[in-house]
């Protein structure tokens, strides 16, 4: 590259460069280093080297608070992907105009306020709310069950929030798949079930390996959902980073469990990234061998 | 000096490992309708690339009028390029984007007017003037984008393979509307392409380039009937390579001993010796095929051969015949006149003859084996479909 | 080939699971009754109780949401457009290092960004307050924009831009005529997402946030903590998710405009 070109590039480059470096990296390896650091009195941190935070990490009672997060994520996830495959695959197969719409309507609630959605649903499992009511007037609860406030709440709004992330990718892939596989699948005698198991998942693999990391890390940084309709024996990292934050002052601890979080999220994400680069290699080399069979053939 | 206006002196131009231009020198003469005729990879776009300034050289240098432009930006040359997929400005008016140019000069309102609505009759896009470029069609497009780059009057007019996105009728059309404004404005054309037909039909001149060199740079002409090489025989039209060699010579004239065949005679405008070892190109419709043999009044002294039909191809404008003579394959095109009257077709598997005068095949000057797949294969032989 | 009934079943399923509790805050937001379990008759009450004189705080804390996003918008729109030339134009070690620095934030937890900006500041001796809200809705909403931008770069053809400087434009002049307003719907489309993702943002937002800095979401979060005037956050909440809708089909409706000029 000539000179002036390497000018440019680090001219158009250095604005969006210099702003997440001031703004991200550096205050991420802030909180990295804080972790190494025990707390003062002060709501600071004192100067010395300690692994301590560390260790207090992995025992109780973080220990459990770190896997009913990864366990609620997890879920989340799984409802979330089975919830999405059916929906994704009908709206594929409805007309352009029936398929915006659907879309549309699927997408609009991402638009509106996160935090009145999370309202809306506190209200929806009050006590004295609709869901309560309902569920009474059908016999199938009595006024003693508390439909808010535990992990279950948690996990349904979740679900509730996370989904049309869910959906989108995997609609996305099954717009782009090819239907009259399945027809032939069919029309060799498949049973619809083992048709959409064997022909159409595939076919989608790569949107739901996308939703899956777009349901499982929002999830693990939960904080509202957990906030607003958990109870005390549901808290997440999220809250306990916001405990330890504000009302505790203790800034090495929140660190540390902020550290876990990240680490939490990008493990799968780096797990992905690589078996994506894995496979490309594998079918770049298959077109690399098809292609020097065909070479040596066609000079045969 | 107007016959050396566009010179490329020794210009090379790598990508890694692939040497795209490999030492190329030539000159394009003033006003002239000049082509870049090769196969794709062949380094025709990146040496048009290059006359543009959108790459660099990585050795020689390129002079227009005299100048060295080899390092002036694509903006600092008043060379112009009409993209092969158009580039127009797709949020500016067809009026807008063939004003850019005069605007960017600061021209003067009044002028810049007067260019842009002349030009818009001469392409006779008037009414078009106030569309944007997707409401048009692929040949109107190709039009604006030609008046886009000619309307500030550039020293070259570039065209990278202009009419590569159009279907075959618009082609026909365009080429006639191409040589009418090159002879309406006068300006340098190099033009871009892989279709020998397009090159032939519009150009004063062409340069055939294969594996980033120029193999022959002639007249449309002299490029068909006197190829310098096989890749030059074969890339431009069909030809029959025949390999021998050179047994006595009569003056102007030589005998070739062909393995299979037996002598042939050729014109040896090189003059080459006794001995030599030589590639004489024949092409098909040189070569005349009958059921008798020629006339004695054709002339002594022709090439005269027997041969069995293997295949027989009607392509409508003439039939292109598969022969086989001692054990070796050669296409001939026969042209149809009286074709109802004249009722004695020759078929498969007749026995036929072939000739061809002197004169008609040329021996290349350097030959690659590689050339030789160029050529149309014959098709494969039928032998279970006896009738 | 027959639909499969099953899957239309659990999309309209989900359907009603989406849309239900926002069917509900709607038509509680007209409910005489505080607590909303039952029906006790239709009433504007709340609606009255919003755009009262006691109620004064919430459009403060709207119009400083509408101010912030505004600004982020702004700053994200330029950086976010500038990277995304520079990730689209060239190729090198260079930009591999820029793209992961713009792709990290948008899978980074909000909370994690949250409590490093916090950490930051203080470090740096900042007090917390609009300013460092806009330094933080700008850090997340770049990445938006740029990714936006750059997948309408992906169907840019770069000839055009070199067409330009064939006829005499230098490359400031080639970005502001002729690229730019090809991006600029690109642009919009990422400044509208970077907008109601800064209007919505409620994590960032509470770490950062200084005292008499709050923004909209924090208001309501702290109308709903303390238990205050439920239904007015009802009826509050209508109103934003009407307006969210009106500029989705306004948005719609432009786009469908343009794209019926365009073909005709």
């Amino acid at each position: 590259m000539t000179r002036s070109g390497r000018w440019a590039e680090w001219g158009v480059s250095l604005p969006s460069f210099v702003w997440l470096t001031v703004f991200f990296v550096v205050p991420t390896l802030i909180v990295l280093s804080i972790a190494f650091h025990a707390p003062s009195s002060d709501g600071g941190f004192a100067s010395g080297f300690t692994m301590e935070t560390w260790k207090a990490v992995v025992r109780t009672p973080y220990k459990e608070i770190v896997w009913r997060t990864i366990w609620i994520s997890a879920v989340t996830t799984a409802v979330c992907i089975l919830l999405s495959l059916p929906c994704a695959y009908s709206i594929a197969r409805m007309n352009t105009r029936w398929r915006a719409i659907v879309a549309g309507l699927i997408m609009l609630p991402f638009w509106t306020s996160f935090i009145v959605r999370v309202f809306a649903w506190r209200t929806l499992l009050n006590p004295e709310g609709f869901l309560q009511h309902v569920l009474i007037a059908l016999g199938l609860a009595d006024a003693s069950v508390s439909l808010n406030y535990n992990s279950g709440a948690i996990l349904v709004v979740s679900v509730y929030s996370f989904l049309p992330f869910a959906i989108m990718p995997i609609y996305t892939a099954a717009e782009k798949f090819d239907f009259s596989l399945m027809e032939a699948a069919r029309d060799l005698g498949a049973r619809s079930f083992f048709a959409f198991r064997k022909i159409f998942l595939p076919g989608v693999k790569r949107g739901v390996v996308s939703a899956i990391l777009m349901v499982f890390i929002p999830a693990i940084g939960s904080y509202v959902i957990p906030d607003l309709v958990g109870g005390r024996d549901s808290e997440l990292i999220g809250n306990k980073i916001y405990q330890r934050t504000f009302p505790d002052r203790n800034l090495p601890h929140a660190s540390a469990l902020a550290a876990v979080m990240g680490f939490s999220v990008l493990l799968p994400l780096a797990w992905v990234a690589w078996m994506i680069k894995r496979q490309d290699a594998r079918e770049a080399k298959r077109l690399a061998e098809a292609t020097a069979r065909k070479l040596s053939g066609g000079a045969a | 000096m107007a016959d050396e206006f566009l010179v490329f002196d020794h210009v090379t131009k790598r990508f890694g490992a692939l040497t795209a231009v490999d030492d190329v020198s030539f000159s394009i003469k003033k006003g002239e309708f000049f082509s870049l005729l090769g196969p794709s990879g062949c380094g025709k776009t990146t040496l048009l690339r290059m006359v543009g300034g959108f790459e660099r050289p990585d050795s020689g240098r390129i002079y227009l009028d005299g100048k060295d432009i080899t390092d002036a930006p694509p903006n600092m040359r008043r060379v112009h390029t009409v993209f092969q997929n158009y580039a127009l400005f797709p949020t500016m008016t067809i009026w807008d984007n063939i004003a850019f140019s005069l605007r960017l000069a600061k021209k003067p309102k009044a002028e810049i007017e007067e260019s842009v609505d002349a030009i818009l009759e001469m392409i006779r896009m008037s009414d078009h003037a106030w569309k944007y470029p997707s409401q048009l069609s692929g040949g109107q497009k190709q039009r604006v984008a030609i008046a886009r780059a000619l309307v500030d009057r550039p020293q070259v007019l570039l065209l990278d393979e202009p009419l590569a996105a159009l279907d075959l009728k618009l082609r026909q059309h365009m080429l006639l509307e191409l040589d009418t404004i090159h002879d309406q404005v006068g300006i340098t054309f190099v033009y871009v392409t892989h279709d020998q037909g397009e090159a032939m039909s519009l150009s004063d001149r062409i340069a055939v380039m294969n594996l980033g060199k120029v193999e022959q740079l002639d007249t449309a002409a002299k490029i068909y009937e006197a190829p310098r090489s096989s890749f030059v025989a074969a890339f431009i039209g069909d030809t029959n390579f025949l390999v021998g060699e050179i047994v006595s010579t009569e003056g102007d004239y030589c005998t070739i001993k062909v393995e299979g065949l037996g002598a042939v005679s050729a014109y040896n405008d090189r003059k080459l010796d006794v001995g030599r070892k030589v590639h004489l190109s024949v092409r098909p419709e040189k070569i005349r095929v009958t059921l008798n043999p020629p006339p004695p009044e054709k002339g002594a002294g022709i090439n005269i051969f027997t041969a069995e039909v293997t295949d027989v191809i009607y392509q409508g404008v003439y039939t292109k015949y598969w022969l086989k003579s001692g054990g070796r394959s050669m296409s001939a095109l026969k042209p149809h006149s009286r074709f109802l009257l004249d009722q004695e077709s020759i078929t498969w598997k007749d026995r036929v003859y072939l000739w061809w005068h002197p004169d008609d095949g040329y021996m290349v000057e350097n030959f690659s084996p590689m050339d030789v797949s160029l050529i149309q294969d014959p098709p494969a032989p039928k032998e279970s479909s006896t009738p | 080939m027959k639909r499969s009934k099953f899957a239309v079943v659990v999309l309209g399923l989900v359907m009603v699971f989406l849309y239900l509790p926002i069917v509900v805050l709607v038509a509680n937001s007209f409910n005489e009754a505080k607590f909303g379990g039952e029906w006790a008759g239709f009433t504007f009450k709340w609606y009255k109780a919003l755009f009262s004189s006691q109620n004064h705080a919430i459009w403060e804390a709207f119009q400083r949401s509408i101010i912030v996003a505004t600004f982020a918008t702004f700053a994200s729109c330029v950086i976010g457009t500038t990277a995304a030339v520079a990730l689209h134009r060239w190729k090198g070690r260079l930009q591999s290092i820029h793209y992961g620095l713009i792709y990290t934030p948008l899978v980074m937890p909000e909370i994690l960004m949250g409590i490093s900006l916090l950490m930051m500041f203080t470090a740096a001796g900042i007090g917390c307050g609009l300013t460092t809200i806009w330094i933080a809705h700008t850090t997340f909403c770049v990445s938006y924009v740029a990714m936006t931008v750059l997948a309408r770069l992906q169907d840019f053809d770069d000839r055009i831009t070199e067409a330009a400087y064939d006829l005499g434009a230098g490359p400031f002049y080639a970005f502001f005529h002729v690229v730019l307003p090809i991006l600029l719907p690109g642009i919009v489309a990422g400044g509208l997402l970077a907008f109601t993702l800064s209007i919505d943002d409620f994590v960032i937002t509470f770490f950062v946030t200084g005292p008499g800095a709050d923004t909209l979401p924090l208001k309501i979060y702290s109308m709903i903590k303390h238990s205050r005037q439920m239904p007015v956050i009802n009826s509050l909440s209508t109103l934003m998710l009407l307006m969210t809708c009106l500029l989705v089909a306004a948005s719609r409706l432009v786009a469908n405009r343009r794209r019926r000029v365009r073909t005709r």
